[in-house]
């Protein structure tokens, strides 16, 4: 018997995990249409006489993602701070890793394409309706020789309004939500209780540390300059003594230097920063299950 | 099958287990017993591998619990004192949580459950606590895990469920399992452990089998006030002098549990005394 994995148990787990938590998916998905319809009612109400437009449908698709993602995340070993909940999880005869994947698949997998799925069960209908309210309002009120532009169904993956380049935009929405997400689902492994605040504090003051550590402490030893085009390129500013005994510091494209790292650094670290985050949480989040004591 | 060599476990800095060292063997039913808080559970929960020991070593059928690895998880069951089971129908633990072991027995669990008076056909979510701790009872049962350890599994129960655990326990043994009773209700477990083990503060107190019990020590009520002032124990009640004597003679005696637990936590020297000679 393989010890790690195995797909026959993963499986098993899969299903088990289902049959308890049906009802309360099915209930999470019910809310979460209701609350989604709700919005995009009042989106209608506020704005008559226009289309939903792409910067609605963008901002509702990415703030309930990241939203609620992130929420359901801190939620995803909530059975471990649970003393007798936490034993029932760790007894269950599947390995650490199978237990992980199994978390990772609906609050991951799951959870996403749910989401997008009831996304736009809602708002292709929203979309419809404010076209035909919108298209009622312009007959009324219309101008000779005007005419009336009917809002789409905007494609959270590809491109906002009209702009091929804003593309890549979505596809760095979507890596960080991963990402954020990822460290939320450690943040519930590693805190026992108020997971999502003690995960939101400590991302805080992780990105705090981070802003210091650049502005304080890196910037303080670098000589007068500027970060030049990214991170790993610094532009040194020409600096002179003046007769008075003070500098000046004079910046053109003739004095300056620009000292480069070798550009395989930058593209670690953009890989880093766009790709290593979620798996980096997960394998922690891992690590941490193998650990936990009840 | 479960080999416990110089445990040390520590909640914080408040130690548990200094040096606990303990061996089990298949084919019998321990009952582990002490005061509250002197590490029963404790030790439970490090041999089901729900908590690391900080030094010493356990091994259960080879494995080491830390690991909760799949094969030992199936071989290992657990009904903890604070327990919990999904809102499901009894069909549904069936299907869904009975195929993680692979010895799980249908008609054993079916049976388990019908001796505890529980309807097949109800639902966890409308059990009362004691009905669903027989519904995990009847699980870990039919689960035929090697090891079953069981943490104070008649709290909640009433006298009738009591009497059936009993009964069910009794026929649930076989010479391939072991299975581990820490209780402080030790009359709870009268007639059904044939070894005791007591623990406390951190160290095992007692462990001897009934039989070695029954060979070596006389449990009676006396009236003879010399007899009373010469025995190992006792304890007056309404019936006479509540006894515990060497068992010169070679008679049989019915074990009174609780009077041999009050003589050993309060008179323990003179108890081992006997089993040394």
């Amino acid at each position: 018997m393989n010890q790690s994995f195995e797909l026959s148990r993963w499986l098993m787990l899969v299903s088990k995990h289902w049959s308890e938590n049906r009802k309360k998916y099915t209930l999470s998905l019910i809310a979460m249409a209701g609350l989604l319809l709700v919005w995009f009612v009042f989106a209608l109400v506020m704005e008559r006489a226009r289309p939903i437009d792409d910067n609605i449908q963008f901002v509702t698709y990415y703030f309930g993602l990241f939203l609620v993602g992130c929420l359901y995340a801190s939620m995803l070993f909530a059975d471990l701070s649970s003393k007798s909940k936490g034993m029932n999880y760790l007894a269950i005869p599947a390995s650490h890793f199978e237990k992980l994947l199994c978390t990772l698949f609906y609050g991951v997998i799951a959870f996403f394409i749910c989401y997008t799925l009831l996304f736009y069960l809602i708002d292709a209908p929203m979309v419809k309706l404010s076209n035909a309210i919108a298209y009622s309002h312009w007959q009324k009120t219309h101008l000779a020789g005007s005419t009336f532009e009917a809002g789409r169904v905007l494609n959270v993956f590809t491109a906002i309004g009209d702009s091929d380049n804003h593309g890549d935009e979505f596809y760095h929405f979507l890596l960080a939500y991963f990402a954020l997400q990822s460290a939320f689902i450690f943040g519930s492994v590693y805190f026992p209780k108020f997971s999502f605040i003690k995960t939101v504090i400590s991302l805080l003051l992780i990105s705090l540390f981070f802003v210091f550590f650049v502005g304080k402490v890196l910037n303080e030893m670098m000589p007068y300059g500027s970060f030049y085009k990214g991170i790993t390129s610094y532009r040194v500013f020409h600096v002179e003594a003046a007769a008075s005994g003070s500098t000046i510091v004079t910046s053109n494209d003739i004095t300056d230097k620009l000292v480069s790292l070798p550009s395989w650094i930058e593209d670690v670290l953009i890989f880093i920063a766009k790709y290593a985050f979620a798996p980096i949480f997960w394998t922690l989040a891992y690590y941490r299950l193998k650990e936990k004591e009840i | 099958m479960i080999a416990i060599q110089n445990l040390h476990f520590a909640y914080r800095k408040k130690p548990v287990f200094t040096g606990l060292s303990l061996q089990l063997q298949p084919g019998h039913i321990y009952g582990l017993l002490g005061k509250n808080g002197t590490g029963k559970s404790t030790l439970l929960r490090n041999m089901a591998g729900l908590l690391f020991p900080d030094k010493g070593k356990i091994e259960i059928m080879g494995f080491n619990p830390e690991e909760r690895k799949p094969s030992f998880l199936q071989e290992v069951f657990m009904v903890p004192e604070e327990f919990y089971m999904p809102d499901v129908p009894l069909q549904h633990l069936i299907k869904h949580h009975a195929p993680f072991y692979p010895k799980f027995n249908k008609t054993q669990f079916e049976k388990y459950v019908t001796d505890f008076e529980i309807p097949l056909d109800s639902t966890l979510q409308n059990m009362s606590y004691g009905q669903k701790k027989k519904v995990l009872i009847s699980f870990g049962l039919a689960s035929n895990a090697s090891v079953l350890l069981m943490d104070e599994p008649t709290n909640g129960l009433d006298i009738m469920s009591k009497s059936q655990f009993r009964k069910v326990m009794a026929g649930a043994l076989d010479e391939n399992k072991c299975i581990v009773i820490s209780t402080h209700q030790v009359k709870d477990l009268e007639n059904l452990i044939d070894r005791i083990t007591i623990i406390d503060e951190g160290k095992i107190l007692f462990d001897q089998t009934v039989d070695a019990i029954s060979r070596k020590l006389s449990f009676r009520i006396s009236f003879d006030s010399e007899e009373v002032k010469q025995a190992l124990y006792s304890e007056s009640s309404l019936r006479g002098n509540a006894i515990i004597s060497p068992n010169t003679e070679g008679e049989e005696s019915k074990l009174d549990l609780e009077l041999l637990y009050k003589a050993i936590i309060i008179n323990r020297d003179s108890i081992q005394s006997v089993f040394k000679a």
